[in-house]
């Protein structure tokens, strides 16, 4: 049992990552206000845990401009998706 | 254990919510059957049965009134399911949704006008059944599962509506009317009511 509770991962306990990362897992790309949409936060809440993710190399965020106005999407990095997986893993199997 | 089946349960949530149209509502698809039902009835009694000059064009004329009439009411329902769940209508996988339905739709409703404008109307029933599940098949894959089923009904209506052509009307009502109703009624159930 504490094999398996050690393949979790700490970074995904909060829910908001949890749910940044399913976001980034099922699609290419996705954008700032988007993300917010979806999870439903303020701009300052989503910026933390985005800035947190990134700087574990989980996500990775590409600046470009629309029109003239600035924006910022981002994709999952392969160490992302593989952590990712790992913890999905270590979840059913704890629940099984 | 409760905290990991959430966390699994959010996972799920938020994979499908951020890559499928899921504001589609039953609703829409009983409207449309009716519709559909509506408009064949017309078609039989009034355009074949009345020996009207412009039948062809009358004909075209029908079938998109029932169109506009089931988008709009189409479009009514989703923004309403979508207000509901604190969701916008029109974000990037509505679009995407849209685009994947309207390529095989647009390519089976110019060619079957084309059909009727030459007088050749034999094989219209069996081609719109055709192009519309073909259009439902390749978009379900961002919308409910139910779709995808619905697609391959159309499609097999549409190929015994090939074969039987003299009953093609009879495959069209079942395809568009009654199939959409059935569908319709089920999702409606299943993912409305909740």
């Amino acid at each position: 049992m504490a094999n398996i509770i050690a393949n979790l991962n700490k970074a995904f306990e909060s829910r908001i990552r949890l749910g940044i990362m399913s976001i980034l897992m099922v699609n290419e790309s996705i954008d700032f206000n988007t993300m917010k949409e979806l999870l439903e936060l303020t701009d300052g809440n989503l910026a933390s845990h985005i800035k947190a993710l990134e700087s574990l190399e989980y996500i990775q965020s590409i600046k470009q401009f629309v029109g003239r106005k600035p924006n910022t999407k981002y994709i999952i990095t392969n160490l992302g998706r593989q952590s990712f997986q790992e913890h999905l893993k270590a979840l059913e199997t704890l629940i099984k | 254990m409760e905290k990991q089946l959430e966390d699994l349960k959010v996972i799920r949530e938020m994979m499908e919510k951020s890559s499928k149209f899921l504001s589609l509502s039953g609703l829409s698809g009983i409207v449309a059957g009716i519709t559909a039902t509506l408009g064949v009835a017309y078609a039989y009694f009034f355009i074949f049965g009345g020996h009207i000059a412009a039948a062809n064009i009358l004909m075209i004329i029908d079938a998109c009134i029932v169109l506009i009439i089931s988008v709009t009411f189409g479009v009514y329902f989703s923004w309403r399911k979508a207000r509901k769940s604190n969701q916008k209508l029109f974000n990037k996988v509505t679009l995407k949704t849209i685009y994947n339905l309207s390529i095989p739709l647009l390519t089976g409703g110019i060619f079957s006008i084309i059909l009727i404008l030459r007088g050749e109307s034999e094989m219209v029933a069996a081609i719109t059944l055709i192009f519309y599940g073909l259009a439902l098949v390749n978009v379900s894959k961002f919308t409910f599962d139910e779709i995808h089923y619905l697609g391959i009904t159309e499609i097999l209506l549409g190929i015994a509506a090939a074969i039987f052509t003299h009953n093609g009307i009879i495959f069209w009502t079942i395809g568009f009317g009654i199939c959409h109703i059935i569908y319709g009624s089920i999702m409606y159930k299943k993912y409305d009511l909740k």
